[in-house]
């Protein structure tokens, strides 16, 4: 790079411009990543001293079945988030890519669940998921019916928050997608028709594979996304029954600050850290397989 | 790069500065003025604390006393931190499960001078004393018991009267019990579901705990520090999960779980319930005049003699670090012993101060229930509990509520597990947080 | 478009709505039952004090008894705080990384970057003891600080925005003599009102549903934030489902009143990530 003669900023500049972030960076974010890795390898209850553990943290954490189910539960969680908001998000932007009254207000409508908290959202869906009372098993039961335990039957648990969940984001995932359908030159589509495609043809053949760097986005969102379930999971159901919704973050919650194990709570988040990153890495190494940048 | 270094300087002086600033808006108070923190976990007794405290700084000038109230759920998280930071509130609220680890760990303040010296034995139950130093594993007293918790059979009057059967007395066995249970379940309005249950069982530690110890039986084993439920434990186990499953006396959890669990009684859901004694002020509130009830001791066991109760002493601690241990002592003495008023035991703590216990405030007539002597009887028996080092986190407590041994008991239930499955996983779960603790 | 496609748009576009919004109006709806209506067997769909004297008692006793007033008023201090705080960290570094050359300016992005995927439990524990070795616990500060300087997010959108902007801004403000925080503050800001507003309002959003931090570092119950007041309520008045339900309102109107009226700078600054990321 050339050396520059007369810039137009001083030195220091960048330096003061970039303070805040490079504090925040420091010791919110790569400080306490080191730290927390440290901490994974000691036995701390914040009461006494810390105790250096070496591996046993890890060593546990591989041979309790707790944490085999755990980490079960967190990928089943992932897997029906990842799916469920790019197919909604997918599905709900096409409906509304139409030149028709009334688009505005439908992508209103089905944005709203997002801004809302997750616990004022887990609150409504207790109450009308609630056994007898709930709203949903009242009309399950009145169409004859047999409306099942959503939040009490530990093979459904999990699905039924993570498909609140779902219901919760979907929104968000459909504007990314309606913002890549609108970048979609109109010009190519119709290029396809004149050349004698049909509708389902154009889909596929244009909208679809040029939509993939969208849909390349929205999945390396998802996947960061689909790990932050901490607040529905508190809301709704502690982590029960019997464990079928304790997933690594909740986990990690309850280790730190409920059995205060503050090493072993650590080694969990690494873990977490580590499959946040593979599935990353995984996705953006599959990227030049199939998402197509050109026109 | 000097420019940088300068600069991360700077920072850590910021935030230093900051911080010290946020410490210093906190402290307040002139220097001939002892002030006392104290923490307290009931949210509900906030402003009946408050006027005790201020009865205290009229009878007491030149201390004050600063109360902060925290949810039970958040509160022990809290105090950990404070209790790290060697900043632990003069006088707070302990939990008999705490008692082993604070004590042992240095963080209460050895209170066996003061109470040789400085409190009159005659006034207090010593034995709530002996069951703290019995649970704290040491010699000394660590803690001020204030209040016995035990747990009680609840039924209800109106039900039993309905159906003929009399009410349960101290002969009571766990046949009779049932017998009355599968009695009082019916179908009122006969459109095919139950809607009146003889028992309602949560699988709490009050609601098993209890039981089991009316069988005379033990969950862990004091001398090894294992799980290890003898056979009348397991007998009172199976007693209550078929209670539910086989016997259909009492209802699933689903059928319920609109309701808070303590509620389910007073609302009339259910003619029996065992659980705390500090159930008492919330069927007070919750039932109001709608419904007659009554409490009695757990039913006995085929192998218990009724002698020994699961309860417990609620305890004020004094912390190590207190710069005004004098003050925080006649503090404590107050609010253990005259300062405490009946509103504040939640009607159904026993205080160990005895001229409250023994006076007729205590007996509260013309409430339910009237038979409050019990309470009494109760508090002179042998007492047992299941608590151990990280008891919260094998037993299922505050946030982790329905995991650890609850979620297995739920399990069962539910029919997640069978019974036997569901021993073998607590056998294998619950001893791995105990061998981890006590090696 | 023909008649036949268009019932074919309208019709689940009509279902997806009523799934989407149909459990807010049920909240809202039973807000206004009376605690003795709630457990009524069939539900009434009109709640028993909808339109009646004492509508109004359970937002009443909600905002008064319970205290949802101070909690909805400490929420928008942290999340207003907080927000404020990021806009400014986050247009400063974007302009930085937009305009200026620097030593280690790749990494410093790059590690912007990267940390956002990384979950907040990975950095909680950590982020803690500094808390309590700051003496910062039981203050707003926990709740502000880490989120003003930390934006990711809004770094890297002020960066994609500014390097948007024609060069030749900078070289004529270079001639005017002007220094870099001038041309930051006169010349660059006042052009990019559009891109502040949905970076607030989204900063907004995501610290006022913030969960985590407040149960961690809040005691004293009259700092306590409205999203984790409602915790708080629901371990308490489970039961009482009447007012559950008005707390769940109560917490989420100021934020839909937000959404509704701003909902432009929301959706296109989403979208906006979308087509350049």
């Amino acid at each position: 790079m050339k050396r520059k003669q007369l810039s137009w900023y001083k030195k220091q500049d960048p330096w003061l411009f970039l303070f805040p972030t490079i504090v925040g960076l420091i010791f919110f974010r790569v400080g306490p990543i080191i730290s927390s890795f440290l901490i994974s390898f000691t036995d701390w209850d914040i009461l006494r001293d810390a105790r250096f553990l070496a591996l046993d943290n890890y060593k546990e954490l591989f041979t309790s079945s707790a944490f085999y189910q755990v980490f079960g539960n967190t990928l089943a969680f992932s897997f029906i988030y990842v799916c469920g908001v790019t197919i909604f998000g997918l599905l709900l932007a096409l409906l509304l890519n139409q030149k028709l009254k009334g688009m505005k207000f439908f992508r209103s409508a089905f944005y709203t669940p997002v801004v809302t908290s997750a616990v004022a959202v887990g609150i409504i869906w207790t109450w009308i998921l609630s056994p007898k009372y709930g709203i949903l098993t009242i009309v399950l039961t009145k169409m004859g019916l047999d409306s099942p335990y959503w939040l009490g039957d530990p093979s459904l648990a999990l699905f039924t928050v993570a498909l609140i969940q779902v219901w919760k984001m979907s929104g968000y995932y459909m504007i990314l997608f309606l913002a890549g359908l609108q970048n979609i030159p109109e010009s190519l589509k119709e290029a396809a028709r004149i050349d004698g495609a049909g509708k389902f043809k154009t889909f596929t053949k244009i909208t679809l594979p040029l939509l993939t760097p969208t849909t390349f986005f929205v999945l390396s969102i998802s996947i960061i996304d689909s790990f932050k379930n901490f607040e529905l999971i508190y809301a709704m159901t502690r982590g029960g029954p019997q464990n079928s919704t304790n997933t690594l973050v909740y986990d990690v919650y309850l280790n730190a600050f409920v059995y205060y194990r503050m090493g072993y709570s650590s080694a969990l988040a690494y873990v977490l850290l580590f499959i946040v990153g593979l599935l990353t890495a995984f996705n953006f190494y599959g990227k030049k397989r199939w998402v197509q940048y050109q026109y | 790069m000097k420019t940088v270094e300068r600069i991360f300087i700077v920072m850590l002086v910021f935030m230093m500065t900051a911080g010290l600033f946020a410490n210093g808006a906190q402290e307040a108070g002139t220097d001939e003025e002892a002030v006392l923190q104290y923490w307290s976990w009931d949210p509900e007794l906030k402003s009946r604390n408050q006027e005790m405290i201020a009865k205290f700084e009229a009878a007491n000038p030149g201390i004050k006393v600063e109360l902060t109230t925290i949810e039970p759920k958040e509160y022990w998280t809290k105090i950990r931190i404070m209790a790290n930071q060697k900043k632990l509130p003069d006088v707070f609220n302990l939990s008999a499960g705490y008692l082993e680890e604070w004590s042992q760990n240095g963080l209460l303040l050895d209170l066996s001078e003061y109470i040789a010296n400085d409190l009159n034995n005659n006034d207090f139950y010593m034995n709530l004393f002996d069951a703290v130093k019995d649970l704290s594993g040491t010699d000394s007293y660590y803690a001020f018991p204030y209040a016995l918790v035990t747990t009680l059979l609840y039924y209800n009057k109106d039900l039993f009267d309905a159906e003929g059967i009399s009410y349960p007395d101290s002969n009571w066995t766990w046949d009779d019990f049932r017998d009355a249970a599968m009695k009082l379940t019916k179908d009122i309005n006969s459109d095919g579901s139950i809607d009146q249950w003889g028992y309602w069982f949560y699988g709490r530690y009050a609601h098993i705990e209890s039981w089991v110890y009316s069988n005379n039986g033990h969950l862990i084993n004091r001398d090894t520090m294992k799980y290890e439920p003898d056979a009348k434990a397991l007998e009172a186990i199976s007693f209550l999960t078929d209670l539910v499953l086989e016997d259909k006396a009492a209802p699933s959890k689903k059928e319920m779980s609109a309701f808070r669990q303590q509620d389910v009684f007073p609302q009339g859901a259910a003619a029996m319930f065992v659980d705390g004694s500090w159930n008492i002020d919330n069927n007070r509130s919750v039932a109001g005049d709608t419904i007659n009830w009554g409490i009695a001791e757990l039913p006995k066991g085929p192998s218990g003699d009724g002698s020994l109760t699961y309860g417990w002493p609620d305890s004020l601690a004094i912390s190590p670090n207190t710069k005004n241990a004098d003050a925080a002592w006649k503090f404590t003495r107050f609010a253990a012993g005259e300062g405490l008023s009946m509103n504040m035991v939640m009607a159904g703590k026993i205080p160990s101060y005895r001229p409250l216990t023994e006076s007729d405030a205590f007996l509260e007539k013309g409430q339910q229930p009237d038979n409050k002597d019990l309470l009494i009887q109760q508090a002179g028996e042998d007492m047992r509990t299941s608590f151990t080092l990280s008891w919260g986190e094998w037993r299922g407590y505050g946030a982790a509520e329905s995991l650890g041994f609850n979620g297995l008991i739920d399990g069962i239930i539910d029919g997640e597990f069978s019974y036997s499955e569901a021993l073998e996983l607590a056998d294998k779960n619950v001893n791995t947080v105990l061998d981890r603790n006590y090696k | 478009m023909n008649k036949r496609i268009k019932i074919l748009v309208y019709i689940p576009l009509v279902l997806v709505s009523i799934v989407m919004i149909f459990p807010f109006l049920w909240m809202v709806m039973n807000s206004f039952n009376s605690s003795a209506n709630v457990f009524s067997i069939p539900p009434k769909i009109v709640p028993d004090l909808f339109l009646k004297p004492g509508m109004f008692s359970n937002y009443v006793s909600v905002l008064g008894e319970f205290n949802f007033g101070r909690y909805t008023l400490n929420s928008f201090i942290v999340a207003g705080g907080s927000a404020l705080g990021q806009v400014v960290t986050c247009t400063l570094a974007g302009f930085a990384f937009a305009f200026m050359d620097f030593k280690g300016k790749n990494i410093i992005f790059a590690t912007i970057l990267v940390t956002i995927m990384v979950p907040v439990q990975v950095t909680i524990i950590p982020e803690f003891l500094l808390m309590m070795k700051l003496n910062w616990l039981d203050t707003y500060a926990p709740l502000i600080v880490p989120s003003v300087l930390i934006g990711s997010f809004g770094t890297f959108m002020f960066k994609e925005f500014f390097e948007s902007i024609p060069k030749t801004m900078i070289d004529a403000g270079s001639i005017d003599g002007a220094g870099s925080f001038r041309m930051y503050f006169n010349l660059y800001l006042p052009q990019s009102h559009a891109q502040l507003a949905t970076l607030f309002i989204i900063a907004f959003m995501n610290n006022w549903n913030d969960l985590l931090r407040p149960i961690l570092y809040i005691n004293t119950e009259k700092l306590q934030t409205v999203t984790m007041a409602l915790t708080q309520f629901q371990s308490q008045y489970t039961a009482k489902w009447n007012l559950l339900l008005t707390g769940g309102v109560l917490s989420i109107i100021p934020l839909l009143i937000i959404y509704i009226s701003l909902q432009r700078f929301i959706i296109q600054g989403i979208a906006s990530t979308g087509t350049k990321g």
